[in-house]
């Protein structure tokens, strides 16, 4: 019992610090990447140069500066905004800054960016944009993983009915993404028949009372929601009826319905619970995936969320904002997987025993 | 063979739509079978046992064609009633199976003992202490330890697995046991073990089996009559006694002559030919292509004609009378 204990302590710091590991090497990466490779740094100095030039030779006193000594001012302005911004320092050493700024979660500044109360804070502008992407995206992929998951095991039972055929049918209509249904709805429910908001979040000016600004809120939900439902529901409910399929054709679901059992007990403990670690995985990463928003659907829909966020902070080169956004899906994602290992041992017993040092038989 | 059959089958038919046409998996098949009695029915893969087990339970797969005929259960015609009635009244509770695949027959997340335990919930709407009692008294019977209970399928040998799942189909006390060649993944000696535990069952409980196999020689030990199947039909119908030493159908001697005996010294021989497609088979005897006693009657399908003292029942022109 001991030396389980002390087995199993060994592998989930083992797993930890591989994890850990894993966070690290990907964020460097994404560092390197969002810099160019430290090209950025060279185009970002000279912008700040033709800035600084700019600014100082507009002031009208340093017109009447020989050129000397106005490059000189120039030259002073300009190693004062490197410093500002670190430029001083060579890239490899700013590399190593950004990635523990964003190791440690304190996310640091935004360069170009600012929140609506006025902060340059890479926290306090995600956290401004959080609350938004979560309701549109949380109810969103919340709805379509459940009538999914419910529609496909249900499909599954009733293979070949003309109801699975529609789907199989459909299916394909959900290659083309989101957004691009998007636009047709806005088209037909907010140009043309005029009784659906274009965009956004709430109305202007945003309703007084709670009630209101739920109803609002729900309002213009409406279209974003059936956007992403019309993009992904029929091939995710086509995908899982396959996987349910697969799954009730095991000779043990067989044996449950010779035993007599009824339909719902044979969905329930011989369908659903044996591949419930396979579900439980999607879902996790569902939820950490609805973190990120989604890029061009919030542009359609004008939506003020993380993924227009990150859009503007890519055209602007926005390095510390980038990887404030991506830092949190990491850390995310690699504590969800860590979180996975356990609830994995705890739903399915061949984990579970398999874990240990060695098998009991 | 009286009127208080356990089991008996009138017709009982069973088509596949395929996309070559329909397959004649069970046809016109009719016997009886008493209580307590055992019975096995062999012949060649793919004649059509498993889809007979499987059409006695109404475990169709989605391609059934036609399933038609009668089916009477202690004397009540099952193939009149709805799916809800046949699972409350004869899955389990009166007639159990144990499966072909049985490595893997065992849902790998639930217990065993709740599993073996699960029909007694379902049917009797016994406690879960109650039930698992239960299941620790039928453990015994076909022997596995009682700490099995508490164990995973993965954790279980396959001869394990395969008692367990003997122990499920005996646990709600049915009148009838369908073995589907319980013991073709199994070793020799496994195979030799589950043989026995099958025939201490047989003494100590009222129950009635229906062996399907291909393996002929196990068979003899526990059969009390034989049933041999040709292409989806019954061809013959005897008493253990004399199916194995005088069958009556050539196709049943070809079958019994080609399997090795212990204790006398014989010439195997084997069937040359295959049997008939099931889709569009032969009219006339299905055998005929293959019969070394073929004659020109053999032309039109041979009817069921009984004979011999016991009321033994052959499908061949050769025991035509007059």
């Amino acid at each position: 019992m001991k030396g389980n204990l002390f087995a199993l302590a060994r592998y989930t710091l083992l797993r930890a610090v591989m994890l850990g590991f894993a966070v690290v090497v990907a964020l460097y990466l994404v560092v390197l990447i969002v810099n160019m490779g430290g090209h950025l740094d060279k185009v970002r100095r000279g912008e700040i140069r033709q800035a600084v030039a700019a600014a100082v030779t507009m002031i009208p006193e340093n017109q009447l500066l020989p050129p000397s000594e106005l490059n000189q001012m120039i030259e002073r302005q300009t190693e004062l905004q490197y410093r500002y911004y670190g430029l001083d320092q060579p890239f490899i050493w700013r590399s190593f800054r950004y990635l523990i700024t964003a190791l440690s979660l304190s996310l640091g500044r935004s360069e170009n960016l600012t929140s609506d109360s006025g902060s340059r804070q890479v926290r306090n502008i995600i956290l401004e944009r959080l609350p938004s992407t979560l309701v549109l995206f949380g109810t969103s992929s919340l709805i379509l993983f459940f009538t999914s998951l419910f529609a496909a095991l249900a499909l599954s039972r009733r293979y070949g009915s003309w109801a699975d055929r529609l789907v199989v049918a459909l299916a394909p209509t959900s290659s083309a993404p989101g957004w691009f249904y998007g636009i047709f709805l806005i088209l037909i429910f907010a140009a043309v028949l005029r009784v659906l908001p274009w965009g956004g979040m709430v109305e202007a000016p945003p309703p007084k009372t709670t009630l209101g600004y739920a109803l609002s809120l729900v309002r213009h939900m409406i279209l974003p929601v059936a956007a992403m439902a019309a993009g992904g529901l029929l091939a995710s409910i086509y995908a899982r009826r396959t996987f349910f399929l697969i799954f009730s054709s095991e000779d043990y679901v067989d044996l449950a319905k010779a035993k007599g059992l009824s339909s719902r007990a044979i969905e329930r403990r011989y369908i659903l619970r044996p591949t419930l670690p396979t579900i439980i995985t999607q879902f996790m990463f569902l939820i950490i995936g609805m973190w990120q928003g989604a890029v061009i659907l919030e542009q359609v829909f004008v939506w003020p969320g993380i993924g227009s966020l990150t859009i503007s902070a890519v055209n602007l080169s926005d390095t510390p904002m980038i990887l404030g956004v991506n830092v949190i899906y990491a850390y995310l994602l690699a504590l969800s997987l860590f979180i996975l290992e356990f609830v994995y041992a705890i739903i399915d017993p061949r984990v579970r025993v398999g874990a240990g040092p060695q098998r009991r038989l | 063979m009286g009127e208080g059959n356990l089991l008996r089958v009138k017709n009982l038919t069973l088509h596949f739509r395929t996309t070559r046409g329909v397959l004649q998996a069970v046809d016109s098949v009719s016997f009886a079978m008493d209580r307590r009695r055992s019975i096995t029915i062999i012949g060649e893969s793919g004649c059509g046992k498993t889809s007979l087990a499987r059409a006695l339970l109404r475990l169709l797969p989605r391609n059934v064609h036609s399933y038609t005929g009668e089916v009477y259960l202690d004397g009540t015609d099952v193939m009149r009633m709805s799916d809800e009635w046949f699972r409350q009244n004869v899955r389990w509770t009166k007639v159990s199976m144990v499966s072909q695949a049985a490595m893997n027959a065992l849902n790998p997340v639930l217990k065993v003992g709740d599993q073996v335990a699960e029909p007694l919930r379902v049917h009797r709407r016994m406690s879960k202490d109650e039930a698992l009692a239960r299941a620790r008294e039928v453990f015994r019977i076909v022997g596995v330890p009682d700490d099995f209970l508490h164990r995973y399928a993965f954790e279980l040998s396959g001869g394990m697995r395969q008692r367990a799942i003997l122990a499920m189909a005996l646990v709600t006390s049915p009148q009838l046991i369908l073995l589907d060649e319980p013991t073709s993944a199994l070793d020799m000696l496994t195979q030799a073990n589950i043989f026995n535990a099958l025939k201490d069952i047989k003494n100590q409980l009222e129950v009635g089996f229906i062996l399907i196999t291909h393996d002929i020689s196990t068979s003899s030990d526990l059969a009390d009559e034989v049933l041999v199947m040709y292409a989806g039909q019954l061809v013959e119908h005897s008493l253990s006694t004399t199916g194995y030493t005088k069958p009556l159908h050539p196709y049943a001697h070809g079958l019994m002559s080609s399997v090795p005996t212990l204790r006398e010294d014989k010439k195997l021989e084997f069937i040359p030919g295959q049997p008939p497609s099931l889709i569009n088979p032969p009219t006339g005897c299905r055998f005929a292509a293959r019969c070394p006693r073929r004659f020109d009657r053999c032309d039109q399908e041979p009817p069921t004609f009984t004979v011999g003292a016991y009321g033994e029942q052959v499908k061949c022109w050769l025991h035509a009378k007059g």
